[in-house]
């Protein structure tokens, strides 16, 4: 989705930047309609899971 | 609220990462019925909460967070306090885990007592069977020695047992795991020679065929690696001082006049409104802003001037300053965990509390060090035991539990948090507030700094110096431009806007009413003033052609550093207004030191090129970026990294937050207002431009600092182990007792946690603090 350099995706609820091999490694990487999201922590990716519509729309800002 | 059985928790929670798990956590747990307030604290992993016990419990509590999707661990004890502590739930949360700190402090010290005393006839024991002779044959016994090691090793060494358990469970290793193994295997052996001695028949160390035992060895590598996690616990108790000193600045009680009345209440039952008695030598209770009556204040502790300020009617006040002789009243505006005192305390505490990336660094090491280890003494063992000389299985174990203490890590783990802590807290006491470990880690590395003008660099205080009004404008008087503009600039919040209102009650003018109010931001306010449509702000914002003669002006006072608004009737440019803005009577001395750092100091403004260039040039600045629009300046700082720089931008936060989230260290100037903490990764208390010298001075030192111990915590520890392996023995017969280990691990301990403790002595190069100039004003409004 956020893809910045260097194997990195931005967590789409908070915001943070997400080393992509750590969040693999701990099971916090989701895909969903064939995008790939990572995430910060369990919290983030919980929030994300109960309603993933609100994180995925355009106009969501990602902040804590 | 004065309802008796509020109880409040304090809940351990594990699992959360960033600031969305605290909204998580917080909204799943304000949805039991029962709970007031939920508080959630990221870098202290704990969630304090108040609630009914009549309506819900901590069981409910713990399922919530559970829900939530992390642990929580109840409590043994919950607090059971009624009403708010001296500065809110900051004090409440801080006491609860200064209370589970000094548990585990008491806990530790418990074990180490244990320990020690009992150690003692052990080592006393070996010295007779190896020094000392004369001393009473019973030490010697190996009952007896069995008797005093047991409950080192199965109550006082628990907390390493535990500890590696725990590694195992997530399938690591780490510094328990070589702990446990180390003093098990001499324990569990010396327990195999009593019960079954024939099977280890050996030459032994002394005359007498029994095995020699190694119990002594255990109990002393216990003992002094409790003695290390003791010493590491008390340092962290006593580093936080600077916390105890701030939260014990407010007073317990506060006297409220009430219905007419005046009382004494506990500080927790203040409320926002109440009116505040202070009397001489008191401590002013809470923030307020004052209502009657005079005196002189000492505000050091919080803003670093050192002139007790004057208050009097209209003047705020500030929770936790010393009054002086005189007495007087005031409203409270903030109380509890509201008051800058508390979030000054939150601040510091979360930054003690997070990790620097340089931890993670050493965690990573750590990660592969503590394996390597083991491999090493399975090596070690193995080489003694085949090709070693008698008695073979006896130095084989010796120096396989040698090598596995010597190696142990175990003050990597102290190396960077105690730096931490003491160079947070070592700022606080400047007034510089780090937000967390990872801004005071990369201030160090910043190479380009970039200060905002209005309020960082200057007063922030523009006043009107000259009114000129265009030929056009058809006899129109400098008062009359100035009353038009003041008309639409009124309730601005613009220092520009400020200033020409301030300049027309001065002049005792009138405003008249305007309407139709509207901001284009960065470029001009428009409003419809006694029928006519009256602009202030650029050139181009005001209307067409502006004459030439207004525009020469208006370079000309740009030239002397004013920054200048036109205003426009009803489409036509009418005249302008010039503004000054002086310089902070420090800047110029700051500039100068940072450049002496080494750094390049860039100044960001809005103003237009030629205002920018007298100021800048004023202040010794040598790079400009002028015209920049609030909404731009986010971009500009992106520009300077990508030209490879390392910028930290000074900004005083209320509209520089975006620019602020863009540097790679955002630094606020000022009162600590919400925007400004959230914002920025460092707040300059005492506004003023040598605080940042100071933080930077501070940075270098403490990463250094960090840098020296993480080289002791591992220096000596790493060079042992092939003596602890027995790598010379070949050559000089050195080998290393076991217990020589645990006292070399315990040194590398102490090393450490005093190496860091030397940070407490660090003094800012910058000159000595200007009065702070920016801080008393926000609190006058």
């Amino acid at each position: 989705m956020n893809q910045t350099d260097q194997g990195t995706l931005v967590d789409p609820v908070c915001g943070m930047t997400v080393d992509l091999a750590e969040a693999e490694a701990e099971g916090l990487v989701l895909d969903l309609d064939g995008t790939t999201y990572a995430f910060c922590g369990r919290g983030c990716m919980l929030e994300f899971r109960d309603d993933p519509a609100r994180f995925v729309d355009p106009q969501h800002r990602p902040s804590m | 609220m004065t309802d008796q059985s509020i109880r409040i928790v304090n809940l351990p929670v594990e699992g959360m990462t960033c600031a969305s798990c605290v909204n998580r956590i917080t909204r799943f747990l304000d949805r039991v019925d029962g709970v007031e307030e939920a508080n959630v604290n990221l870098a202290t992993d704990s969630a304090t909460i108040r609630f009914d016990p009549s309506r819900t419990d901590v069981a409910a509590l713990v399922s919530a967070v559970e829900a939530a999707g992390y642990l929580a661990v109840p409590p043994a004890e919950p607090s059971a306090e009624t009403g708010a502590g001296a500065t809110g739930a900051t004090a409440t949360t801080d006491r609860v885990e200064s209370t589970n700190s000094e548990r585990h402090l008491a806990d530790l010290r418990r074990r180490l007592a244990v320990a020690g005393v009992l150690t003692v006839p052990l080592l006393l024991g070996l010295a007779r069977m190896t020094v000392a002779p004369f001393l009473p044959a019973f030490l010697a016994d190996p009952w007896l020695q069995l008797l005093l090691a047991t409950p080192v090793q199965i109550y006082a060494a628990a907390p390493f047992y535990r500890g590696a358990f725990n590694a195992l469970r997530h399938r690591t290793t780490d510094m328990n795991t070589l702990v446990a193994v180390g003093t098990s295997a001499a324990y569990g052996y010396s327990v195999a020679a009593i019960l079954a001695p024939g099977f280890f028949a050996v030459a032994g160390r002394t005359a007498n065929a029994a095995p020699p035992l190694y119990f002594d060895t255990a109990a002393t590598i216990v003992t002094l690696i409790l003695l290390g996690r003791f010493l590491e616990a008390r340092a962290r108790s006593h580093t936080s001082d600077a916390i105890r000193r701030l939260i014990d600045l407010a007073p317990r009680t506060a006297r409220i006049v009430r219905d007419g009345a005046e009382l004494d209440l506990p500080i927790g039952d203040v409320v926002a409104g109440d009116i505040v008695l202070v009397r001489a030598a008191e401590r002013i209770p809470v923030d307020g802003v004052v209502l009657s009556g005079r005196s002189a204040v000492d505000e050091s502790m919080v803003t670093g001037e050192s002139m007790p300020v004057t208050k009097a009617a209209d003047d705020g006040v500030i929770g936790g300053t010393l009054n002086g002789t005189g007495s007087f009243t005031f409203r409270a505006t903030r109380v509890g965990a509201d008051t800058v005192l508390a979030r000054i305390v939150r601040l510091v505490q979360e930054a003690q509390g997070s990790r620097a990336p340089i931890q993670r660094l050493a965690d990573a090491v750590t990660g592969i060090f503590v394996p390597f280890v083991i491999v090493v003494a399975a090596i070690t063992f193995i080489v003694w035991f085949v090709a070693g000389p008698a008695p073979a299985f006896n130095l084989a174990l010796l120096n396989t539990i040698a090598v596995l203490i010597i190696a142990c890590p175990c003050a990597l783990g102290l190396a960077t948090p105690t730096s931490i802590i003491v160079g947070t807290g070592k700022g606080a006491e400047q007034g510089i507030l780090f937000r967390n470990a990872e801004s005071l880690e990369r201030l160090r590395s910043v190479t380009a700094v970039v200060l905002d003008k209005t309020g960082t660099l200057t007063e922030g205080k523009p006043t009107v110096t000259d009114v000129v009004v265009g030929s056009a404008a058809g006899g129109l008087t400098d008062e009359a431009l100035l009353r038009l503009a003041a008309a639409v600039e009124r309730g601005s919040e613009h220092p520009l806007g400020e200033a020409i209102v301030r300049r027309v009650h001065e002049a005792g003018i009138e405003l008249p009413a305007a309407t139709d109010f509207n901001a284009s931001a960065g470029d001009g306010v428009e409003a419809l003033v006694e029928g006519l449509t009256v602009r202030v702000g650029r050139a181009g914002f005001v209307g067409v052609a502006v004459e030439a003669a207004l525009l020469g002006q208006a370079e000309r006072l740009a030239a002397f550093g004013r920054t200048v608004m036109f205003v426009a009737v009803n489409g036509r440019p009418v005249g302008l207004i010039a503004v000054a803005d002086t310089l902070k009577p420090g800047s110029a001395a700051a500039v100068a030191e940072l450049h002496r750092l080494g750094l390049s100091v860039a100044m960001l403004t809005g103003d237009d090129e030629r205002t920018a260039g007298a100021i800048a040039a004023e202040a010794g600045i040598e790079r400009v970026l002028a015209d920049v629009r609030p909404a731009e300046k986010a971009a500009r700082i992106r520009a300077l990294r990508a030209e490879g720089a390392v910028v930290a931008m000074v900004g005083d936060g209320v509209n520089d937050a975006p620019a602020l989230a863009t540097a790679d260290v955002g630094i606020a100037m000022g009162n600590g207002t919400d925007i400004a903490i959230e914002a920025a990764g460092v707040t300059l208390l005492r506004g003023d431009l040598g605080g940042l010298v100071t933080a930077i001075a501070l940075s270098r030192a403490t990463m250094r600092n960090i840098r020296q111990n993480l080289f002791w915590a591992f220096a000596y520890n790493v060079a042992l182990i092939p003596l602890a392996a027995g790598a010379l023995y070949p050559f000089t017969g050195w080998l290393l007792d076991p217990i020589f280990a645990a006292g070399a691990m315990a040194l590398s301990s102490v090393t450490v946690v005093s190496n860091a403790l030397r940070l407490r002595g660090f003094r800012s190069p910058a000159a000595p603090s200007m009065p702070p100039s920016t801080f008393r004003e926000e609190y006058s409004r």
